[in-house]
């Protein structure tokens, strides 16, 4: 077996109640790494066209890569695969926690869960004694997903559902510890089959080909995470609500369901009030991330829990426009408590609040007011009343109810908290990621909107360029599996020291954006010698060389196996689009329409070897190796 | 209708405040100069920070159009940003 793998594939089926061990295929771990390009290829094969992603025949899979069990910085995501039942296509979610290493442990790349049990069930798995028990769930269903884990057997690592996955909330996701595999509605899936956990322990080692280059290499890299401005200073000291002020000062920062880019009490809800106001404590929030985004906040009546992400306080704060952080760090609570993903929740709650303000919807429920949406937040989790019906997504409420113009989503996944309008390139990115409207499939904006160097998000220059670069990269990132933050690292700290109107920032954001798009592709489709650290973890882990070159092909191969998945289940170039507001209606003072999807898409289906109508060619898909 | 001057965090420890509001700019400099003034003693302070931040009109950095030169108008936002990265 190549080296940072444990070789094996553990499949469940719920409904008979067996399981087995089979090898892991080598040739698809050397194409597809692991994480999510393994489980993208095995949902692939195992599923025909047209399966209900709520029925049994849709399997739950839970995916790892060669980095994990290594104790490289970040390296601690596993990644769930399935149809989605929000968008009806491929649906995944990378996670933080403890569930990856405890994966591992038991000597376990690929959990498949099959079939459907018969009555609440959760497993518990023992790697060393290969055996998989299956326990009645039936005192734990109904709980939320933090007593879940409580009560669970201490030895063990834990992934679990709430009330929302148990409910088939559309957006529902997985928890493992206090992280949360979010979009797509995974945990819809999970409770779909009436698992409410997965616990699993083990204590197998990670074999690596070349295990001192990576312990002496690493301590290397951790200093180099610690002196860095972004992943050693910002994310440690406000957590990703760093970026609130910085998006709220582009413009780009939701605002009354993306009717404004800006928000007066943004500073009220950023990681530097946080800080100031909130910030109890702060522990690191995965195992073996030595940047510690993770915050925590003090609860009246719960006690000391997660804080806030920049995602959380973007859609349940600006976008409501509370600027209250108790109030978004109280609902933060119970929607990671309930199993569900806030992005998704947020954007639903921020639709529903401007059909009710245009007359559209019959609801106790208005921007600003915070009022209800406690209550409002269960009755989603519990498909109660008006909470049924949000229950299913910002898609299906515009079905019901109209206000399609202003329904924020792509493909039926709401859009996360950067405005396409002043980020073109992102823009691109979620109009073409196959997951959705996402923002950590490519984080095409940290080049163009928020980083330190970056291009003009309104010119027209490399934008089409840079979304497939970065989709490529996540997609490798998310299969090795490592955390998408580590790629903000990438920009050295000397180039974070210059200040913004020297000369020198000037002649690097020149040279940055006027590079021709094809030298940029072609530079970073180099196959040499591994440069960036997770480029060497894989060559030290797996004996096998990876640079960028390579990853750009494998992450190319793995986002034309997603966008084979969604053709295949009825989606197309016309689901390739984004919310009429973000492209009718500006948000800047002398534009007169939004983003210019439009003059981007061809140049970037012919730069991805697609057809005009966004197929895939059979040239690209020999040139990948990508089997359909 | 002022100009609405958004500080960043560093700019708000340092001064107390987190935004200003100004009359009288036509351009960033205008924007700088007269924030500058309005914090008398601290203005050096603020003119320190003003180095480690891109200024953004309305969203827009100054930089991708005339720099300092950039024309504000009554009503305008001028933001003082800091690169951050988050997700």
């Amino acid at each position: 077996m190549i080296k940072g793998y444990a070789g094996r594939i553990l499949e469940v089926d719920l409904r008979t109640q067996r399981f087995a061990f089979a090898p892991l295929d080598e040739e698809t771990a050397r194409l597809y790494i692991g994480g999510k390009g393994y489980g993208t290829r095995l949902l692939y094969d195992r599923t025909g066209p047209g399966i209900d992603p709520l029925g049994p025949e849709n399997p739950l899979i839970f995916a790892t890569g060669p980095l994990n069990g290594s104790v490289a910085p970040q390296s601690n995501r596993f990644v769930v695969v399935c149809k989605s039942p929000l968008t009806g296509g491929i649906g995944n979610a990378a996670c933080g926690g403890s569930f990856a290493l405890g994966l591992k442990k038991a000597g376990i790349d690929v959990l498949i869960v099959t079939d459907r049990a018969e009555r609440p069930v959760r497993l518990e798995i023992d790697g060393d004694r290969d055996q998989v028990e299956f326990r009645d769930a039936s005192d734990l269903w109904g709980k939320g997903t933090y007593e879940t884990q409580r009560l669970l057997p201490k030895r063990h690592e834990h992934a679990v559902i709430g009330p929302a996955g148990e409910n088939l909330v559309l957006f529902a996701g997985i928890v493992s510890d206090e992280r949360i595999a979010g979009r797509t509605g995974v945990g819809a899936v999970m409770g779909s089959k009436r698992l409410k956990a997965v616990s699993v322990r083990g204590s197998r080692k990670l074999e690596m080909d070349d295990p001192e280059a990576f312990r002496t290499y690493t301590k290397y890299v951790r200093q180099l995470f610690e002196d860095h401005p972004v992943l050693g200073e910002s994310m440690r000291r406000f957590g990703t609500g760093a970026i609130v002020n910085t998006t709220n000062g582009r413009n780009i920062l939701p605002t009354r369901n993306f009717q404004r880019g800006h928000f007066d009490r943004a500073m009220e809800i950023s990681g530097e009030y946080l800080e100031e106001h909130g910030l109890k404590g702060v522990k690191s929030s995965c195992i073996h991330c030595p940047v510690t985004c993770g915050r925590d906040v003090e609860l009246e009546g719960v006690g000391r829990v997660k804080g806030p992400e920049y995602e959380t306080l973007a859609l349940l704060g600006s976008n409501l426009e509370i600027g209250d952080l108790k109030k978004v760090s109280e609902w933060n609570y119970h929607a990671d408590d309930l199993g569900m993903d806030t992005i998704s929740l947020g954007a639903t709650l921020s639709f529903a609040m401007e059909l009710v303000e245009r007359g559209m919807l019959d609801a106790k429920l208005q921007f600003g007011d915070p009022a209800g949406v406690t209550e409002l937040i269960q009755d989603v989790a519990h498909r109660r009343g008006l909470g049924a019906e949000l229950a299913d997504g910002t898609k299906r409420m515009a079905a019901r109810y109209g206000g399609h113009e202003f329904a924020m989503h792509v493909k039926g996944l709401e859009l996360s908290a950067y405005d396409p309008r002043g980020s073109y390139a992102q823009g691109v990115e979620y109009a073409t990621t196959n997951r959705g409207g996402c923002h950590v499939q490519g984080a095409s904006m940290y080049l163009e909107s928020v980083g330190p160097l970056t291009i003009n998000p309104h010119s027209l220059r490399l934008k089409a360029d840079i979304p497939i670069v970065q989709q490529n990269l996540a997609c490798a990132i998310n299969s090795m599996v490592l955390c998408i933050f580590t790629t903000y690292g990438m920009i050295p700290k000397q180039i974070h020291a210059l200040s913004p109107s020297s000369w020198q920032h000037r002649a690097l954001s020149f040279a940055l954006e006027h590079t021709p798009g094809a030298l940029l592709r072609g530079a970073m489709g180099i196959k040499g010698k591994p440069m960036m650290w997770y480029e060497k973890w894989l060559t030290f882990i797996t004996g096998t060389t990876f640079s960028s070159g390579h990853l750009q092909e494998i992450g190319a191969r793995i986002f034309n196996l997603e966008r084979m998945y969604n053709l295949r289940e009825g989606l197309s170039a016309k689901d390739d689009t984004l919310p009429p507001r973000m492209l009718n209606e500006s948000t800047f003072p002398g534009m007169s329409s939004g983003h210019p999807l439009h003059l981007l898409l061809p140049s970037y289906y012919k730069k991805r070897g697609w057809s005009a109508d966004g197929v895939p060619l059979r040239a690209t898909l020999e040139r990948l190796q990508v089997r359909t | 209708m002022p100009v609405t001057v958004q500080l960043s965090y560093e700019m708000r420890k340092a001064l107390g405040v987190s935004r200003v509001e100004i009359e009288g700019a036509r351009t960033v400099a205008d924007v700088v100069r007269i924030t500058r003034e309005r914090f008398g003693p601290a203005g050096e302070r603020f003119d320190e920070l003003t180095r480690r931040a891109a200024v953004a009109v309305n969203g827009i950095l100054a930089s991708y159009r005339r720099g300092m030169k950039t024309p504000v108008a009554n009503g305008d936002v001028v933001a003082f940003v800091k690169a951050a990265a988050g997700g």
